[in-house]
């Protein structure tokens, strides 16, 4: 396959995508993780069939870049947020901590795990085993969103589980920002300890926010809104990729700094949304054909251990919530089972990793997530059903997708709570 | 071209303005220059991203002295490219080019779109005229100056003067080409509506059929003169022929099709662009038709044999508004300062005499077409600007007569470098002092909606 067909089969997954826009793949077509896609990209990759090179794939490189910068500037500008409204601050830090217990919980395993059966040592075992626990830390809000619209559930507990996997985002990509740091960047003029690269790459990401803002901010016209906010976005991801920092973390305080400085909020909200799919798409087949079956000795274990103790660790964080939430308890004590589902921002990190540290830890950690999200879309959204029916907040009668389907407007935000 | 233009902005906002544009200078300095070495395709995306912001600064910037915005994009691509500041490198702007494809898909979509059936109609007389004397006295002015010239040409020293006649004869007739990105540019800025306006579009959008069939001619003519061991054939014309009617033929289907889509799904037209731009550009490219040509047939006929022609200009020029500045900016870091200044003077005075001899010859076409005062005064002006297709045909020279064609090649860049700065600033002027420019205020903030992806 050569590079023109291959970016005429994005374009066709984009326009597909479109489609698929926020409501239809949410309420019905497709699953919430878009792990169909990943698969997809993954029998056509090199691996499988072999329709695309690595070559072929590096050669994308920029697209992939641009696309994932997107999504995370996408999510940024919508952090936590549930629709117009914010999140509450209690269920901001909940979310935060199950987020971090979560991640470092995998983390501290893999290391021990990695040290085990890999060759791996020193900052190379502390990346791979760190980055495995920060791509699998977040539960996506695409699954829970698929199944209180798909469902129409309605009540506290869809509510605090809304906000939980709207505001996690926060706790991979501040770790994505610390670990990008720890490689040192090639060729640098400039010596700087890690941290003050991780501060750099968070506060780039604020000033351009804070730069769009004001730029959007005064008599905005409609062509300049989309130069505006394509040539920020894309100028932060270049400079990230140029410093070698991570441009999701750069593109999420980005978001995360116009949507807390601009009037126009709201606005550029509505001009983003419907661009997500459409990016994400093509970006999961891309993340799918770079998967590689051979990243590392013990694979298995690797892959094993994150999808084990994410299982544990979320069957107690929901036993936690059902203790601490009188609301929840009538959901069960294996409420944690339906915050098992990653998606989008998992397989983005996981993906950025895998461009940042091509071979061993980058391919590891994009296979490890991919498992997971995988996993997780067996089992998440199913248990996330049905402890949301056992709460009462989903009526068996009004949960046909078929009804539901097309019947508010496509991603329409009030649709995810009160 | 019949929108409202917008209303002028603060002295806050400018100020603004350049805080941000020296901020984005300041940032893409600090980066290249901590980490100066990259591997290929790195900068491609901070380029982008760069041309992108600080061209539609720089453009709201040069405003205020009432400049086009297609200048200032140019000059923010000139001061950050490979030659000023070496901001973006050589890599990146040859990277970038890639895209240039897509830009002309739509310039010639929405030049084939404007081109209303009645409106050709009723300037038909114009164009005949314009078309003609423009086609034959700035060919043999332009030669005839440039042969006069041999003496400050150095690559046209060691030729005989037969030869010389051949390469001044391709000079001429590559100074009749057009910049239809140029002309569609400042229209679409400054909203013109009127007899320049009208004039303009529909003769620098024909201007390009006229152009490939006289370099066709051209060549086939002047190979003989130029190589004695060539001789005249009628292949060019045949190839040449297969090549324009194809081209048609395919953009009266593609146009058929767009149409047919628009009315019946008129959803992610964002996407069909890009397909079109970078897909169907390259087949076109394989069968070698003229992409420009079939595209901005397919334009006429939504246009003109369907109802989807005012959402189809719409559409493309949401999409078109992030692709121009992109393609402009990057025409400007590709401009070759240190060339342009070696053969300042020639490419000056080359400059000079095609705007003079197209001045005369517009006047004297409006003046034999019996033309309304503001076309016969300002119908040349935008005529001047030069782009893609001269530079293409450069290229092509350059390929064709190994034994001169570099140095030809790098005049071509250096007078199209001047015609490409100087050329809209003319036709906005002419715009603006012939009353077409519109002056009515833009509503206070337009609803924004993504380009392309929501319907319109």
């Amino acid at each position: 396959m050569n590079a023109l067909l291959l970016l005429m089969g994005l374009l066709v997954l984009s326009y597909i995508g479109s489609f698929l826009v926020g409501g239809r793949a949410i309420r019905g077509f497709g699953l919430p993780s878009g792990s169909e896609y990943l698969l997809l990209g993954f029998v056509i990759g090199p691996n499988v069939l072999g329709l695309v090179e690595r070559s072929m794939l590096d050669a994308f490189e920029p697209i992939a870049d641009a696309a994932l910068g997107w999504l995370a500037f996408a999510l940024g500008l919508d952090y936590a947020f549930l629709g117009h409204r914010r999140v509450r601050l209690s269920s901001l830090l909940v979310a935060c901590s199950i987020a971090l217990a979560t991640g470092a919980a995998i983390g501290a395993t893999e290391y021990v795990v990695l040290a085990r059966f890999t060759p791996l040592t020193g900052t190379d075992l502390l990346l791979l085993a760190a980055g495995i626990g920060a791509a699998c830390s977040e539960t996506t809000r695409d699954a829970v969103r698929w199944v209180v619209e798909r469902h129409r559930a309605r009540g506290p507990v869809a509510d605090l589980l809304g906000e939980i996997a709207d505001s996690d985002d926060v706790v991979p990509l501040v770790a994505t920002a610390l670990l990008f740091a720890l490689a040192p960047v090639e060729h640098a003029r400039v010596a700087l300890p890690g941290l003050a690269w991780a501060g750099l790459t968070l506060a780039l990401g604020v000033l351009l926010g804070l730069l769009t803002s004001v730029l959007l901010g005064r008599e905005s016209r409609l062509h300049e809104s989309w130069g505006v906010l394509l040539g920020t976005s894309l100028f932060a991801i270049g400079l990230a990729v140029r410093l070698k920092l991570s441009f999701l973390a750069m593109m999420f305080f980005m978001g995360i700094a116009l949507a807390g400085s601009s009037r126009h909020r709201d606005e550029v909200a509505v001009m983003i949304r419907p661009t997500e799919r459409p990016v994400l798409l093509p970006a999961l087949v891309l993340a799918g054909a770079r998967i590689s079956s051979h990243a590392t000795p013990g694979l298995a274990w690797v892959v094993g251990t994150a999808i084990g103790v994410r299982l544990l660790v979320k069957l107690l964080v929901g036993a936690l919530v059902w203790a601490g939430y009188r609301e929840a308890r009538p959901a069960g004590a294996s409420l944690g089972l339906g915050l098992l589902s990653t998606g989008a921002l998992a397989m983005a990190v996981g993906l950025s990793f895998a461009l940042r540290f091509p071979g061993t830890v980058g391919d590891t950690i994009l296979l490890t997530v991919a498992a997971v999200t995988i996993f997780g879309e067996f089992v998440g959204p199913g248990r996330l059903r049905a402890s949301l029916t056992r709460a009462g907040e989903i009526s068996e009668t009004k949960a046909a997708p078929s009804e539901v389907g097309l019947a508010a407007a496509p991603s329409d935000p009030e649709a995810l709570g009160p | 071209m019949s929108h409202a233009a917008e209303a002028p902005r603060g002295l806050g906002t400018r100020l603004i303005q350049v805080a941000s544009l020296v901020l984005v200078f300041a940032l893409l300095f600090a980066a290249t220059r901590a980490v100066p070495e990259i591997h290929e395709g790195v900068g491609t995306i901070a380029a982008v991203g760069f041309l992108l912001l600080a061209g539609t600064l720089m453009s709201e910037l040069v405003e205020t002295i009432r400049v086009p915005h297609l200048t200032g994009y140019l000059l923010a691509g000139i001061i950050a490219g490979p030659y000023v500041l070496k901001l973006i490198d050589h890599q990146s702007v040859a990277n970038l080019g890639r895209a240039n494809a897509l830009a002309l898909a739509l310039i010639a979509l929405e030049g084939g779109a404007e081109l209303k059936l009645d409106i050709v109609r009723r300037s038909l007389r114009s164009l005949l005229w314009a078309t003609l004397l423009q086609s034959t006295l700035v060919v043999i002015g332009v030669s005839a100056v440039f042969f006069l010239l041999r003496p400050m040409i150095p690559f046209l020293a060691p030729l005989p003067s037969m030869a010389v006649l051949g390469v001044a004869l391709v000079w001429g007739v590559l100074s009749v080409t057009r910049s239809p990105s140029a002309a569609l540019g400042i229209l679409s800025q400054t909203r013109a509506t009127g007899p320049v306006a009208t004039f303009t579009l529909t003769f620098v959008m024909t201007s390009d059929v006229v152009v490939v069939v006289l370099v066709a001619a051209c060549l086939t003519v002047v190979q003989p003169m130029i190589d004695p061991a060539g001789s005249i054939s009628m292949r060019e014309f045949q190839a040449l022929g297969r090549e324009l009617l194809g081209s048609v033929a395919l953009g009266t289907t593609l146009g058929l099709v767009l149409a047919a889509y628009m009315r019946l799904v008129n959803r992610q037209l964002i996407v069909v662009f890009l397909a079109l731009g970078f897909g169907l550009s390259e087949v076109m490219r394989f069968l070698h038709y003229d992409a420009l040509l079939a595209f901005m047939v397919a334009g006429f006929v939504v246009q003109n044999l369907s109802r989807q022609g005012e959402k189809f200009i719409h559409a493309i020029r949401r999409t078109g508004s992030v692709i121009y500045v992109i393609f402009f900016a990057t025409a400007g870091a590709d401009l070759d300062i240190p060339l342009l200044r070696a053969l300042g003077p020639v490419a000056v005075a080359l400059a000079t005499t095609r705007a003079i001899i197209t001045w005369g010859t517009g006047r004297l076409a409006s003046h034999l077409a019996n033309d309304p005062p503001s076309v016969r005064k300002w119908g040349w002006s935008g005529l001047i600007s030069q782009a893609g297709l001269a530079l293409g045909i450069g290229a092509s020279i350059a390929q064709r007569f190994p034994a001169f064609g570099d140095s030809f090649r790098a005049l071509v860049i250096a007078t199209v470098a001047l015609n490409e700065m100087i050329g809209p600033i003319l036709f906005k002027l002419a715009l603006d002092r012939s009353g077409e420019t519109s002056a009515a205020p833009a509503p206070a903030r337009p609803s924004m909606a993504p380009p392309g992806i929501v319907s319109s």
